[in-house]
């Protein structure tokens, strides 16, 4: 204890000196006591700093009596001096690491110290010692307010106080009150297509090295990030009065793509928080340090360095903990049905447009460019390219569009162009019609359409270039020319089929041919016809031959009488038996009748009387008698020839 | 005189109504030749809307050449009417369906209509019927039938009542004049029937939804785009039953559809 007194003398003599030479410039003095905690459990350490700030000519320095305390360390002395703006301040500190022994209120009186020959106090303080929790712990040693561990990233608040582990805290329950993320939006009821802003947020009073681990997908949404500085800036907040550091992970503007409730999915974010545990120097077992090996080394194997650097007796701990968001339900409500324009195709917020074109007087060998450009705030980067009613004789192509959106404006802000370019076909005034607009205002939760002037173009004949051009192309695309060809000008044909002289035509061979038919079979019959008739009648002409004959006979001319009666006797055979005159003979009538089978005393008859009637005529001088007896002869025969022939 | 201007003005426009009276008389007198080459002059000129109005014209008063189906078709294909354009070549196309440049230019027609579904080549037997039924001209069947018809009752008259030509080779080519007798009148009737089946048709508008029923509230069933060729399998008053080349099936107003 000697050898350390003897030291700070030394040290005090330093600082004298160095209190000479800066006394030139006279800083303000303060001399403050501060404690960790003014509420303090029985069996918690508190740590107790007395700063002397600027003095000069420091002589003593003593420390208050703690003896309601029971000092775990120190004290330990701190020196230093800061520039600031310009201004040399210097401090000398001196703290303890104190522990209460009953419980109750006590007020530690100020520090005392000479300085510059007069006597300072510094503040005194109360502390309030509760009961403290029965859990045993193990001694934990304070460190001062130094040493926490950088930490990169978004991280927590430095040295607040939270940082220690408290004796007895729950780990979970501190992390718990301390890190929490959330979501803000602006809105949680809103039109397809409107703007949406979402904020996710880490709030942390912790050191803590945290990631990103999942991001959130934003289904049924079309997202735009807003970007963040780099690295992330920490604003601070209260909640309920107590100050929380806030870092934003992630803004971005939302814009529903269907109607219904949808979701926002939760961030995930993995932290690593470092607290600070106390570990007691008579339990032993040192914390574990960087530089324990260091100071190992036998030649710091010294009092004074371990009191000067004075290494704290703490252990860290590296809590991982992750935290989720809570996800949010955004209720989305289609475009109102009525009213909504015929141009309407899902732009939502407030826009302008405008609709040029870059010519109105072009031949069909050139291209014509429409350009419509709307502006304004709300879904620009997911305009759909108004509909063109392009007149008949142009060529569309689908437009190109450029966007111009403003960097991280928020609501989303920007423009965005279409160019149409259109292909003249046909020469001629024509008349693009307006360019039509219609966007969904959810602000005055009405459609409103914008139009543009008609826009009259003339175009004239081209020398048709791009035709010639494009025949070295194989010209797969190119209509085949008009024929110019002097077709058959007749009228739309009559169907012939349907015509009535078809049918007739039809008709008309068949009726020549039954025509032709029928006389073929008229004359047929007539000549079948006459034989029949004779043999019919052959009797009747017989008998009227017969009654020549008998006049002939009352005459007396035995002659005519005889040569009439066998001409009526052969007549008569020649037309029933069908002999022709000049082929009648004795014997071919004999034969003839035979076959039809009659013989006997017809037959004999017969040809008795054509023998008698061929002796008359050839030796005349018969008498009248006689005569008379050939007549009824030839009557009788043939009547019974008639008679024999007709079986 | 205090009227002199009216009575100047009324007398001008009575002339001028003459004239044009006229002029429109003239106009249609003009023979068909000269106004298909006035029409291409037209087209020359890159005016298609005239021109394809006036091969319309020519349409309109009954010619039905096939040049001027095709002449008409390019104009209207020009003048960016899809459906017209179709119509005029599917019109070509009936009247010589083996014709490369109708085919070349009813195909890049095709290219423009959304949705095309090409249809199946023909089976070489259905292209063997297609060149008969255009082997004649429509009433040459008709005429061959009566021609035949002719022959073949002189040839059997011939062979009956004229014993000089009562012999086996006349018998024989009476059988055969009844055949090819059989077949033109065949052949007369199914080209009537298939030039007067109505019952496929362009559509000619765009973008028109396909009903499942005839009923202007029922379900969408597809999209037919302008120029589409379809099948008409069933009508009601106002709503024709379509049916595309690849069997879907669908009502719409027959008002959208022109029959070929």
């Amino acid at each position: 204890m000697m050898y350390r007194y003897s030291i700070r003398k030394c040290i005090y003599s330093i600082l004298f000196c160095l209190g000479l030479v800066a006394c030139a410039s006279a800083q303000e003095f303060r001399f403050t006591t501060t404690v960790s905690n003014n509420t303090v459990t029985q069996d918690e350490p508190f740590q107790i700093q007395f700063m002397l700030e600027n003095g000069v000519n420091v002589a003593s320095f003593t420390p208050p009596s703690f003896k309601d305390f029971e000092v775990l360390q120190g004290p330990s002395q701190m020196q230093g001096q800061s520039i600031f703006n310009g201004k040399r301040s210097e401090y000398i500190a001196l703290s303890y690491l104190l522990q209460p022994k009953h419980v109750g209120s006590f007020t530690i009186a100020g520090a005392q110290a000479r300085v510059n020959g007069n006597i300072v106090k510094s503040n005194p303080v109360l502390i309030e010692v509760r009961k403290g929790n029965a859990q045993p712990q193990q001694q934990q040693s304070p460190s001062p307010s130094a040493g926490f561990p950088p930490h990169r990233g978004q991280s927590g608040g430095e040295d607040l106080p939270e940082g220690f582990l408290k004796k007895g805290e729950d780990i979970n329950e501190k992390l718990k009150k301390n890190i929490f993320l959330k979501v803000d939006v602006d809105k949680t009821n809103l039109y397809e297509g409107e703007q949406l802003t979402a904020t996710y947020k880490l709030y942390t009073r912790l050191p803590t090295n945290s990631s990103v681990t999942k991001v959130p997908a934003f289904k049924g949404f079309s997202a735009k990030d807003i970007e963040l500085p780099n690295p992330p800036q920490a604003t601070e907040e209260r909640i309920n009065g107590i100050p929380y550091k806030v870092f934003t992970i992630r803004k971005t503007l939302l814009f529903p793509l269907q109607s219904g409730t949808l979701e926002l999915d939760p961030v995930e974010v993995d932290n690593q928080v470092r607290l600070v545990k106390l570990v007691s120097k008579k339990g032993g077992n040192r914390p574990k340090d960087p530089f324990e090996d260091f100071f190992n080394d036998p030649a710091f194997k010294d009092p004074f360095f371990d009191d000067f650097f004075n290494r704290p007796e703490t252990e860290y701990q590296d809590v991982p903990y992750k935290i989720q968001s809570a996800p949010i339900k955004i209720n989305v409500k289609p475009v109102p049905v009525e009213d909504r324009p015929v141009s309407y195709n899902g732009a939502v917020g407030k826009f302008n447009m405008t609709a040029v074109i870059d010519k109105n007087k072009l031949t069909t060998d050139d291209a014509l460019t429409l350009k419509v450009t709307v502006s304004g705030q709300g879904n620009v980067n997911l305009l759909n390219s108004p509909k063109i009613e392009v007149p008949t004789g142009f060529d569309k192509y689908d437009p190109k569009v450029t966007d111009n959106i403003e960097k991280n404006s928020n609501p989303l802000s920007g423009s965005r162009t279409f160019e149409y370019v259109l292909m003249p076909q046909e020469a001629g005034d024509h008349t693009i019609p307006a360019v039509e607009f219609s966007y969904f205002d959810p602000v005055a939760n009405s459609y409103k359409t914008l139009r543009s002037q008609p826009f009259p173009v003339h175009i004239e004949q081209g020398k048709h270039i791009k035709q010639d051009k494009q025949d070295f192309s194989a010209g797969k695309n190119e209509l085949v020319r008009n024929s110019t060809g002097i077709p058959d000008w007749t009228r739309n044909h009559s169907w012939f089929l349907l015509s009535p002289w078809f049918y007739i035509l039809l008709l008309l061979p068949v009726l020549i041919a039954a025509g032709l038919i029928f006389y073929k079979r008229r004359k047929d019959y007539n000549t079948t016809n006459a034989a029949m008739l004779k043999h019919r009648y052959a009797n009747k002409v017989a008998l009227k031959r017969l009654e020549l004959a008998a006049r002939y006979l009352k005459e007396g001319k035995d002659k005519a009488f005889y040569e009439e009666t066998s001409r009526a006797v052969w007549g008569y055979l020649s037309s029933k038996l069908k002999i022709p005159m000049a082929d009648l003979s004795k014997q071919l009538v004999q034969d003839k009748l035979s076959a039809r089978s009659i013989n006997g005393s017809n037959t004999h008859d017969l040809f008795n009387l054509i023998d008698n009637c061929e002796v008359a005529l050839y030796a005349p001088g018969q008498d009248n008698r006689k005569m008379q007896g050939t007549y009824e002869q030839a009557v009788t025969i043939i009547t019974n020839l008639e008679g024999a022939l007709k079986n | 005189m205090r009227n002199y201007p009216h009575t100047k003005s009324f007398f001008l426009a009575i002339a001028w109504l003459l004239t044009a009276i006229v002029s429109q008389a003239q106009t249609t007198q003009s023979s068909p030749q000269q106004r298909f080459e006035q029409a291409n002059q037209l087209f020359s000129q890159s005016k298609y809307t005239e021109a394809a109005k006036t091969y319309q014209q020519l349409l309109d008063e009954g010619h039905t050449q096939k040049e001027l189906y095709f002449n008409a078709g390019n104009a209207w294909y020009k003048a960016g009417k899809n459906g017209q354009a179709i119509y005029n070549y599917e019109k070509a196309l009936q009247l010589s369906p083996n014709d490369a440049a109708v085919k070349h230019n009813l195909a890049i027609a095709n290219q423009k209509v959304n949705g095309f579904v090409e249809e199946l080549p023909l089976v070489f037997f259905q292209q063997w019927w297609l060149q008969l039924q255009h082997l004649h001209k429509a009433n040459g069947w008709a005429i061959g039938t009566v021609l035949f018809w002719w022959l073949l009752i002189a040839g059997i008259l011939l062979n009956t009542y004229v014993p000089g030509w009562k012999n086996k080779f006349l018998r024989w080519g009476n059988y055969a004049l009844g055949a090819l007798f059989a077949l033109y009148l065949l052949m007369a009737v199914d080209t009537y029937l298939t030039s007067n089946n109505h019952q496929s048709g362009i559509v000619m508008n765009s973008n028109i939804k396909a009903k499942t029923s005839p009923d202007e509230n029922s379900r969408d069933a597809f999209e037919v785009g302008e120029g589409m060729k379809v099948h008409i399998t069933d009508a009601t008053a106002d709503f024709c039953k379509i049916e595309l080349a690849d069997g879907k099936n669908g009502w719409i107003s027959c008002a959208y559809i022109k029959r070929l």
